[in-house]
């Protein structure tokens, strides 16, 4: 019997415990940059703990690859996308509605509530048997969907289905043809059917229009055709029902037949599918500019990790087709990647894109990259540079060190290491020995390692270090091809030209002053 | 009516001007602890205050108005505060009074605009009698011409006349709404209808009806919606009477709450037992500093208790570079001068002992930062851009404040990039504060007389004292011993 679409049974469901708040890693990697258009898109669906919880069970992400997979059809989307949608906020209303409606309280339990169960009872109709008329002529591959296909299909064929959506249709036909009046006066309502007065306001009009000078502030509002109090719009509503007795009845026998309509495994697809599509809807703009994405292998050894034409998605959803692509390989017994080159060269960048790809690949998403081997890791552990704060009352060679002894202590060789610029606010020879210090601890705690540094010493450490460099232009040094490549450093810098290039040369700046 | 408190012949604008790099300040001078105790909660001082730091004075005649009326203020801070109570008072009665009418915006009755125009006249009469009361103990300019107007403009028969005027507009009549049903069976597509013909009441006296609870006010005012629904289009009228007043108020809340704000700030650190005092400003053109006890107030409020603070007094000079160990108070140092000179362009005391200073009018931080997360560059060409950002705005007379910058290049070109530009500024007219590890940069400037060289105070011992001393730099920043302090206590 079909579950869920994000776990291949309800058990692999309830032993995976969902993450409430954003993993540490997410503010070096940009991954909070990059989920929170998702988030805002997705409000209602309260996405977050689907993306902060990475899996560590290989057969899980499978089944999700396949799930996503098939939904790159287009048309495949778009229907249960929609559908989604609906439901999902249907759903969450109902709820609401039928506390509401169990409650003893007339504040909550009125004819207001009543009438909200009978509109979301016709959309929420109208959004099954569109998508179960939909999927009946499809043939779906992965296991997820045609799990989900052949449940909708059997609910939608049912008598009491068939009964409900008729009722619905009915009563709205009833209830379009009731019209009333109001008179207010003294904190009092009075009500009865409508009869044959005069509109006042275009009377009103007419008589002060002479009145005009010019423009002035405006002071009409838009107001919203909702009550303040509803208790009083039910009160009126009452009033209502007194003078159109049956057709309330009749929805009064309504609310109590079909209080449960909805379907709670339909309401739990609803939310789940949002993952898949939130993340295609995401990508589709980077795909548009010819970046590739892959569904990788996952691999829970660190032997052979590799990816070809990766690149950092947070910085790719400005880039688009600029954005510069870049390959990594670490094979045994290669275990550190140390980048080194010119500023802003993309050094960061290619420490990002590794932390990043492999963190959505553990989500089962599809990940930046044409072909890749990631590795099955238990926690991402990220070292980047950080503005001083003054409650701590601390400088900052302190806290890069007191960050790094947190860092070292909580990882273990299933953890990925990401280390950004440290030791810069202390003199070079001082951040040489304490950079080798940094690199005898990784090298005894053997997890996959990516640091960026401006320290050359660093990168000739030893057999299990890779060097990288970020690449110039060959004809002008000031240009970056934001290109890493496997190469030794070469202790070239470049930050001159970069002044020059800001105009912020003695000679350039001076003459920028005088003016 | 003009109020006139902030400047001598025109209000101070709440938007502030258009302070280039303001959020880099803020952030860098740690301004926001200062700003929320002078605003202690409350919006609009935040707003003033923050408006009067970003928008510096130029002219000494200027700032010395805005001191003479901060004294006054200091002298007579009853009075201040009541004044201000009033506006407040003001505002909380209308927002009040707006809730519980449904506004004058949104309502349609004539009677909430009346209700509305006759509350700012019980205040304005308020004003009066705090003006009646206290005049005799101000000796400003700016409070005493003020305090004369509430005499002169708000008298009795003022306020006679315009009770005459309020007496007219009434309206009891009921409101006949008609109304269908929508999605969730709500009444929608309101029209006012005419209720006044024949037999009308005949058929409305046995309707069925439902009346509003005595303490209900949301019924109470969904029934006053419910009628702005019906009669939206047709009301449009008194609305504008109250405008005027409302502007009044708000412009003299706004000149009063920048003093208010800096009695709070004055209150706070007479509490910590911190000085304060008015800072002496030398033209523009002058080159010698002098001050005692200068502190970083900000780091007081957040300590919640004394800090060091620093003497300094020299003449004839326009770069001071600072340098020495980690965590030895260089950092507040810098902002202790910031926070000083912003506050004295704009006429507040400033945190100290005493201070004198040439006037400053334009000040820009330069501090290292976070890795930039627009990622739209990497992180000097991010410092380099956001200097060269500065160097379109800076001018001849302007302080700059750079805390370790360029530093994130190796340390031999960041020395030079540094040394450039530094040089370039001072020889510019530009006042440089410099604090650096770039050991080649620091030491570039040691043959220049008119470069002063601070550093962060080390006793023989090891121990950090916090002070910032004059002296050379040193080698070394001691970070192998940090590393073994911190990951000795990790065992």
């Amino acid at each position: 019997m079909f579950y869920s679409v994000l776990f291949p049974d309800s058990a692999a469901f309830s032993r995976q415990a969902q993450q409430e708040n954003e993993p540490e890693c997410f503010k070096d990697l940009n991954l909070g940059q990059v989920f929170e258009p998702i988030f805002k898109a997705n409000k209602d669906f309260g996405l977050e703990s689907l993306f902060y919880t990475p899996l560590q069970n290989t057969q899980v992400i499978a089944y999700r690859q396949d799930v996503m997979r098939e939904l790159e059809n287009d048309e495949l989307r778009g229907m249960v996308a929609k559908f989604a949608k609906t439901v999902w906020s249907l759903g969450r209303r109902m709820d609401l509605t039928r506390k509401a409606l169990a409650s003893g309280r007339d504040g909550d339990n009125n004819y207001l509530a009543k009438g909200r169960m009978l509109d979301y009872a016709q959309r929420y109709c109208h959004a099954v048997s569109t998508l179960s008329g939909q999927l009946a002529g499809m043939t779906l591959r992965s296991e997820g969907l045609r799990g989900f296909s052949e449940y909708i299909l059997s609910l939608c064929s049912s008598q009491r289905y068939k009964e409900f959506y008729s009722r619905v249709e009915r009563l709205r036909g009833d209830f379009s043809a009731v019209e009333y009046c109001m008179l207010i006066k003294n904190g009092t309502i009075r009500v009865r059917k409508r009869e044959g007065q005069p509109d006042l306001s275009e009377q009103i009009i007419k008589t002060f229009e002479k009145f005009r000078q010019g423009d002035v502030k405006d002071y009409r509002q838009n107001l919203p055709e909702e009550s303040y109090a509803a208790h009083v719009e039910a009160a009126v509503l009452n009033m209502v029902a007194g003078l159109y007795r049956d057709t309330f009845a009749d929805l009064n026998d309504f609310c109590k037949e079909y209080i449960r309509f909805d379907d709670e495994t339909l309401f739990r697809f609803a939310r789940e599918v949002q993952f898949y599509l939130s993340w295609l809807d995401y990508i589709r703009p980077l795909r548009a500019a010819g970046l590739p994405f892959q569904y990788p292998e996952i691999s829970e050894t660190p032997d052979d990790l590799y990816n070809r034409e990766g690149f950092d998605i947070a910085l790719a959803a400005f880039l688009l087709e600029k954005t510069v692509k870049n390959d990594f390989m670490l094979k045994k017994p290669e275990q550190i990647i140390v980048v080194t080159g010119p500023n802003q060269g993309g050094k960061t960048t290619f420490a990002r894109a590794f932390g990043q790809t492999h963190y959505l690949a553990s989500l089962g998403l599809c990940v930046p990259g044409r072909e890749a081997k990631l590795y099955l890791f238990d926690h991402i552990f990220t070292h980047f540079s950080r503005e001083e704060d003054i409650s701590t009352l601390n400088g900052k060679l302190q806290d890069d060190l007191v960050r790094l002894r947190d860092l070292l202590s909580g990882a273990s060789e299933k953890s990925i290491i990401i280390i950004n610029e440290i030791f810069t606010s202390t003199t070079v020879n001082d951040a040489v020995t304490l950079g080798r210090y940094m690199m005898d601890a990784l090298t005894a705690l053997k997890a996959p390692a990516v640091i960026v540094t401006f320290l050359d010493e660093i990168a000739n450490y030893g057999a299990n270090t890779v060097s990288m460099m970020s690449m110039v232009e060959k004809d002008d040094l000031t240009q970056r091809t934001f290109k890493i490549v496997r190469k030794p450093p070469d202790g070239l810098a470049f930050a001159i030209y970069i002044a020059g290039k800001h105009g912020l040369t003695y000679e350039l700046l001076s003459r920028r002053l005088k003016k | 009516m003009k109020v006139f408190l902030m400047f001598s012949d025109k209000n101070i604008s709440a938007k502030g001007e258009t302070y280039y790099a303001k959020d880099d300040l803020v952030a860098d001078l740690e301004l926001e602890p200062i700003i929320s105790c002078m605003a202690q909660k409350d919006e609009t001082i935040k707003t003033m205050c923050r408006a009067a730091l970003f928008s510096p004075l130029k002219s000494a005649d200027e700032i010395r108005y805005r001191q003479e009326n901060l004294k006054d203020a200091l002298q007579n801070p009853d009075a201040v505060r009541q004044l201000y109570d009033i506006t407040v008072e003001t505002e909380k009665k209308r927002k009040k009074a707006w809730l519980w009418l449904s506004s004058m915006y949104l309502s349609s009755t004539f009677s909430n605009a009346v209700d509305l125009v006759k509350l700012y006249t019980e205040m304005l009469r308020e004003l009066r009698l705090v003006a009646d009361r206290s005049l005799p103990g101000f000796r400003s300019d700016g409070f005493r011409r003020l305090l004369a107007m509430f005499q002169r403009e708000l008298d009795d028969d003022y306020f006679q006349t315009v009770r005459s005027h309020l007496e007219s507009l009434r309206d009891s009549k009921g409101m006949l709404i008609s109304s269908k049903l929508g999605s969730h069976l709500q009444g929608v597509g309101y029209v006012l209808r005419r209720n006044d013909r024949k037999g009308f009441w005949t058929r409305w006296r046995f309707a069925p009806s439902y009346t509003i609870a005595p303490r209900d006010d949301a019924g109470a005012t969904d029934l006053v919606r419910r009628c702005d629904r019906a009669i939206n289009e047709a009301t449009n009228a008194l609305a504008q009477a109250a405008e005027h007043l409302e502007d009044f108020f708000a412009v003299l809340r706004g000149e009063l709450a920048f003093y208010v704000g800096c009695l709070n700030l004055a209150d706070q650190l007479r509490r910590l037992d911190m000085p304060v005092c008015m800072p002496e400003l030398l033209p523009q053109s002058g080159s010698s500093r002098n001050w005692k006890e200068l502190y970083d107030i900000s780091l007081a409020l957040t300590k919640n208790g004394k800090v060091v603070g620093n003497d300094l007094n020299t003449g004839d000079k326009r770069l001071y570079i600072i340098t020495g160990a980690n965590q030895g108070g260089k950092t507040t140092f810098l902002r202790s001068i910031g926070q000083a000179q912003l506050m004295a362009q704009c006429g507040m005391f400033v945190g100290a002992g005493s201070f004198a200073a040439p006037v400053r009018p334009l000040i820009f931080t330069h501090f290292k930062k976070e890795e930039d997360s627009a990622m739209k560059s990497g992180k000097l060409d991010e410092e380099l851009l956001r200097m060269s950002r500065l160097a379109d705005h800076l001018e001849s007379g302007a302080l700059m404040l750079f805390n370790e910058s360029f530093a994130v290049t190796n340390e031999r070109e960041g020395s030079e990039i540094c040394r450039q530009i530094t040089q370039a500024l001072i020889e510019n007219g530009v006042e440089v504060f410099s604090v650096t590890h770039l050991d080649v940069f620091a030491e570039a400037f040691l043959e220049d007389r008119r470069t002063q060289y601070l550093r962060a105070q080390r006793l023989e011992n090891g121990e950090r004292t916090f002070k910032i001393i004059p002296g050379e730099p040193l080698r070394t920043a001691y970070g192998e011993d940090l590393y073994r302090q911190i990951f000795a206590t990790a065992k």
